[in-house]
Order: structure tokens, then sequence, then C-alpha cells
């Protein structure tokens, strides 16, 4: 098999030259606090953010409903906000918002067809998305928004099954 | 020493216990989400970094490697035109390559995983699973530079040793015997 033409090279290991160990400017547990600490601060920016990926995938949205043909593309459209959307939401405390949007991923990426039901439970996560921002539900939202993503996790599973 | 090796290994986001500066590491940040770009780059300059390029392309980040000495790049999975993978290969394989070395960390979607082997098999060294936090990417960060790895050059790959014969408790399959 291919390891028999097996070659071990070992670069040179600059990294720990470059890296001092201890005293001012250390990533000690302090410093690593006051790193979540401006991430926690950014929450504000992650609103203005969300607001934005939420107008993108409305539009997306628009043009899945209207288009005609396959509607592959219009459907990657979404995908792609909604990964975004997935990426983001739980470094700001946003959990949910990364829990709905990866539903929607994984209903996009698992679906073997994309049929008006399809689009309606796309439609169906775009709209709950909005109410985590619109309702301001931190974290997982609760025992409603625990309600909100069992639902929607049941519609998937339905459609995928 | 082990506890803290191990569940940083896995990305729990445990503190890790060495205290590195690492304010003259260059970073290069390649991600077509632009406020992913923004994060990453907040958190790197809040652990004291200096010098981050970013890019918001496979294809663009490549063209920095060749101003930018970079230490390590941080990259997402998910990107169009080219993914991850595909920028990974490029840079381990790529003929005009001018860093074929880097230590590549990779961001994923938790739902993701099942690509990990695949972006191990393109030549990455470590991961995140988003949510991406400070304490998480700096543990990646701190175990690149604890345990740098060989590269291996076969008929089909080139990029770190898969296997980690740094880790004393690694009880995987042990690729190289297998026939």
């Amino acid at each position: 098999m291919a390891d028999d033409k097996l070659e071990v090279i070992n670069p040179p290991n600059t990294l720990k030259q470059k890296v001092g160990t201890g005293g001012a400017g250390a990533v000690d547990l302090e410093a690593l606090e006051r790193a979540e600490q401006v991430i926690a601060g950014m929450t504000d920016s992650y609103l203005d953010w969300v607001v934005e990926d939420l107008k993108k995938i409305d539009k997306a949205y628009a043009n899945l409903e209207a288009a005609t043909g396959d509607r592959k593309a219009e459907m990657e459209a979404v995908f792609h906000v909604s990964h975004d959307i997935k990426g983001q939401g739980g470094s700001f405390g946003y959990d949910l918002m990364t829990s709905i949007a990866n539903e929607l991923c994984r209903l996009i990426e698992k679906a073997d067809k994309i049929g008006d039901e399809e689009v309606e439970a796309v439609k169906l996560h775009i709209a709950s998305l909005k109410l985590v921002i619109g309702e301001d539900m931190k974290g997982q939202g609760g025992k409603a928004g625990e309600k909100m993503l069992a639902g929607l996790q049941q519609v998937c599973d339905k459609l995928l099954a | 020493m082990l506890v803290g090796y191990d569940v940083a290994a896995l990305g729990q986001g445990v503190p890790p216990m060495a205290d590195y500066n690492i304010e003259n590491l260059k970073f290069l940040v390649v991600d077509d989400d632009a406020n992913m770009r923004h994060l990453v780059t907040t958190i790197l300059s809040s652990l004291g970094v200096r010098n981050t390029a970013t890019a918001n392309s496979a294809e663009k980040g490549f063209g920095q490697l060749y101003d930018f000495d970079a230490d390590i790049v941080i990259c997402d999975l998910r990107m169009e035109p080219l993914d991850g993978l595909e920028f990974t290969k490029m840079i381990r394989n790529h003929d005009t390559s001018p860093n074929r070395y880097v230590p590549i960390i990779m961001l994923t979607g938790h739902s993701e995983l099942s690509a990990v082997e695949q972006a191990r098999d393109a030549g990455v060294h470590e991961f995140i699973a988003k949510p991406v936090s400070a304490t998480r990417l700096y543990a990646k960060i701190k175990r690149i530079i604890e345990h740098p790895r060989a590269f291996i050059r076969t008929e089909d790959y080139f990029g770190p040793d898969r296997r980690r014969r740094q880790d004393p408790d690694y009880n995987g399959p042990e690729r190289r015997k297998a026939k």
C-alpha cells in the first residue's frame, strides 16, 4: 500500500521560539475571562448582524417561493444564510438561533426533494428564527424555546422519514 | 497535566494550563462570512495577537500567504466557491504553495463532524466545532504550540501525521499497520 513509500518530514518548529511563557501578555485564566467578556460585549453587534442575516434569508425565501424548476439554487441560497446564522448564535448567547438554523440546514441537506411541504417547513424555521430575536430569547429560550425546537424537529423528522 | 491536556483536546472549553504569550504569532483568518471573520479576529486580538490578516475566500487566502508569513491559518469548512477542504489541499499540495507546513485550524458546524475525517485527510491540524469561544480557540492554539506534528508524504497524502504520536492516550487504530 501507499505507506510503503512513506516519507517523514519534521518541519522547523518556529512557534515555540515566537511565544513566551508567563509574564505580562501571557494568556492566563484572567486573560481568557477578559477575552470571553469582549465577545459577550459584542452582543449588540451580533444583533445588528443577525437582523441583516434575517433580511437576507427573507429575500432568499422569497426567491425560493417564486421559483419554478428544481429550486435547487434558491434552496442553496437559503442554506447559505442559515449556515451563517447557525455558526454565530451560540457564540453570543443565542443558542436557540444555532439550534433552529441547524435544523433548517439539516432539512435542506437531507431532503431528497424540494416540494411545497419542504418550502413551507423552511418558512416555519425562518419565522421561528425571527421570533427568537424579536422576543430576545437568549440561551435555549426556556420552555417556550424547547417547545419551538421540538416542533421544528418533528416537522423535519416527518419530512425526512 | 494529563487531565488538562485531554480535556483541551476534546475542545470542551476547560482552560488550558500553560500560559503562553502569543502576541508575536501571525494568523490568517479565512471565512466567507464577514461576521465570523470579525468574531475570530476580535478573539485573537483579545488574546494579545497583534498581526492578523483576513480573506473572504479560499482563493484570496491562498494569495495572502505569498505576502503574509502566517504562523497559523484559521479557516471555515464551508465556504464558496472553494471550501475549507479544497483550501487545505491547495496549501499542502499546490506546486507554488508558499507555506505548505502551516498549521491549519478548521471551524466546523456541530452537525458537520462527519467532515472531520475528510478534513484530517486533507491535512488539517485541529478542529473547532462552533460556537467559537476564546477558551476553545486558545486551547487549539496551545495544542499546536505544544505538539508540533511531523509531516508525512505518501503516494496519496501530504500533511501532518494523522496519528497523534505525542498523545500518550491515543488508542485509535494504527493506520500504518493497517493492511
